[in-house]
């Protein structure tokens, strides 16, 4: 040990003789090498002034409150206690949203115009941003089998899911991913507000306007599809 | 433990020697089980039949054939929800006793088969996925990546497959919207008796009736059977190996109606190498073939017909073809072939593809 330590020492003094010159290089080895101090404590926190604890102590509380004020959305259990989405058995019934699903007809009619009899882009990135809670969706293709063939009205439109209610009055939560869905928009009763210059081309009009939904490129809120741009994107489950 | 796993990969058919004595024949009750005739009721569909007789056995084959003509089938044009609709389904599917396959090739195209009842879809990822069936994985395991196929069983003889109740009712959306479109099939109706009103008759139909196309008199130099069977039968299996491949190459270039059997063929050994195996005799042989949508059964019926017909003397070959099951050109195939001589001794070559 000793005389490792000393050839480690001779060592340390050649590099310092390199780069110092040979007083400094000494003074150097001796106070800050053979001299070093060796902390047996852990360098303790300053002690604390009562004014500066005080400072502190008032900065948090206002971080506190701050954070407290701000609106925060409820987690799923917060949720899920709260019992704010459930709907109630009773009121699990197809006929209560029936009124829904024609006011959400008349809505989809108003925004797609005359693009109601063409389709298209423009009728697609209406859609796009459209709402679609009282829609009735049937689900056409999907990866879980299981899921094909479930028709009804939206009642829920969450991030990764629709919540529907079928003929039958059941409740269906069905996920959005890997699945398609499709909606019928027939288009305006008769007698109804046709527009003057479509009303020649009566014979050859379509039955219903079809679209389908990919719900793997759907997985948004509804709230935040409004401004969203929708990019054509590869489906790898196609 | 001596589960054999699934190939992971792609194997080459693989052909299946057996040497044994057939037992004695009641024509009164046909044999199901045991070796030619349980391989022969496995097969699924047959595409055809070829029996090879020496001449001398020629007219008394022949009537036995006449005995029992071939099943006339169809083919048809009509979507699968027809046939779980209406006549077609009551008669047919559930009372009777019908074989129907779906035109298109198994791995590739969407294929559907109906056998003993038992409705089965070759379905792509597409259609499987709209169609909202519940089926098993379809493939090679390791090959299915990005584009899985399945397959998806219905038994159609079963309780529970009416209108009306759930399952059934679910394969009826299915067949209305994903698997919707019309389909070209082959029909063949195996039970005896036919219906008066046919159902079938207003799909469009084009019916023919697999007869019989005989090729007689082929002058051909044919390898000593007796001697073969006579080393075989002693027990050596490189001899059972060796002697098996000659005689099956015997007789698929009869099958084939390859000139390089014909007795005083002159060919350059550039060419052909083919010689036939040592021993041979000139001789006339005759092949008798069908082709068509056959039912296994059928050819089971022919088999026993044909070895109660010929006398123990004479040899002849009974081979039957089934439809390719993926892959064209890969068949699965029984040959059989009975010595000559008063031990009903025969040699069958199973030749299986690998699915």
């Amino acid at each position: 040990m000793e005389t490792r330590g000393r050839k480690d020492q001779s060592l340390a003094a050649a590099l310092l003789a390199r780069a110092h010159e040979p007083d400094e290089a000494n003074r150097i080895f001796t106070e800050k090498i053979q001299q070093r101090p060796l902390f047996l404590r852990p360098s303790s926190p300053p002690p604390s002034n009562e004014r500066a604890a005080r400072r502190r102590a008032a900065e948090k509380k206002k971080e506190q409150r701050k954070k407290a004020l701000k609106p925060k959305p409820l987690s799923a259990t917060q949720r899920r206690k709260l019992g704010l989405y459930d709907v109630p058995r009773k009121d699990q019934k197809y006929a209560l949203f029936e009124p829904l699903h024609n006011l959400w007809l008349g809505y989809i009619r108003e925004i797609l115009g005359s693009e109601l009899y063409t389709g298209g882009e423009a009728a697609a990135a209406k859609l796009a941003s459209a709402d679609f809670h009282g829609a009735e969706v049937e689900i056409v293709r999907s990866g879980c089998v299981s899921r094909v063939g479930i028709k009804g009205i939206v009642i829920k439109d969450s991030k990764f899911a629709f919540e529907v209610v079928t003929r039958k009055n059941q409740l269906k939560l069905v996920p959005k991913e890997g699945t398609v869905f499709r909606l019928q928009v027939p288009g305006p009763p008769k007698g109804g507000d046709v527009p003057q210059e479509l009303e020649s081309a009566e014979a050859d009009r379509p039955q219903s306007f079809v679209f389908d939904i990919h719900g793997e490129q759907f997985q948004h809120r509804s709230a935040d599809r409004a401004n969203k741009k929708f990019r054509a994107h590869f489906s790898k489950i196609l | 433990m001596l589960s054999f796993k699934t190939p992971a990969v792609y194997q080459a058919s693989k052909c299946f020697v057996t040497y044994g004595i057939m037992g004695h024949l009641d024509p009164k009750q046909p044999p199901s089980k045991g070796k030619p005739w349980a391989t022969l009721a496995s097969q699924d569909f047959v595409h055809s039949v070829d029996l090879i007789v020496p001449a001398e056995a020629h007219d008394a084959v022949q009537e036995a054939i006449a005995k029992r003509p071939a099943p006339e089938f169809r083919r048809i044009v009509l979507s699968l929800r027809e046939v779980l609709g209406g006549e077609f389904f009551t008669e047919y599917v559930k009372k009777g006793d019908i074989m129907m396959l779906s035109q298109g090739r198994i791995g590739i195209d969407n294929v559907y088969c109906l056998k003993n009842g038992v409705l089965t879809m070759f379905l792509d990822k597409e259609a499987y996925e709209s169609a909202g069936l519940v089926g098993k994985p379809h493939g090679v395991k390791g090959k299915r990546g990005l584009k899985p196929r399945w397959v998806v069983e219905f038994d159609l003889k079963g309780d529970s497959m009416i209108h009306g109740k759930k399952g059934f009712d679910r394969l009826v959306y299915a067949s209305k919207n994903a698997l919707g479109a019309p389909v070209t099939w082959l029909f063949c109706n195996t039970s005896k008796t036919t219906l008066n009103p046919d159902p079938v008759q207003q799909y469009s139909t084009t019916s023919q009736n697999p007869t019989p196309q005989i090729s007689a008199d082929i002058d051909a130099i044919q390898p000593s059977f007796q001697s073969a069977i006579a080393s075989i039968a002693s027990g050596d299996k490189d001899d059972l190996e060796t002697y098996s491949t000659e005689i099956y190459e015997w007789l698929s270039l009869i099958r084939l109606e390859s000139p390089r059997v014909h007795a005083g063929d002159q060919i350059d050994p550039f060419l052909s190498r083919y010689q036939v195996p040592e021993g041979g005799t000139r001789a006339k042989v005759c092949k008798i073939s069908w082709h068509g949508f056959i039912s296994p059964s059928w050819c089971r019926q022919v088999l026993i017909d044909v070895v109660a017909a010929v006398p123990s003397k004479t040899w002849f070959s009974f081979s039957t073809t089934t439809f390719s099951k993926g892959i064209a050109g890969e068949v699965s195939e029984c040959a059989f072939l009975r010595a000559p001589g008063p031990s009903n001794e025969y040699l069958m070559w199973e030749v299986k593809t690998h699915e």
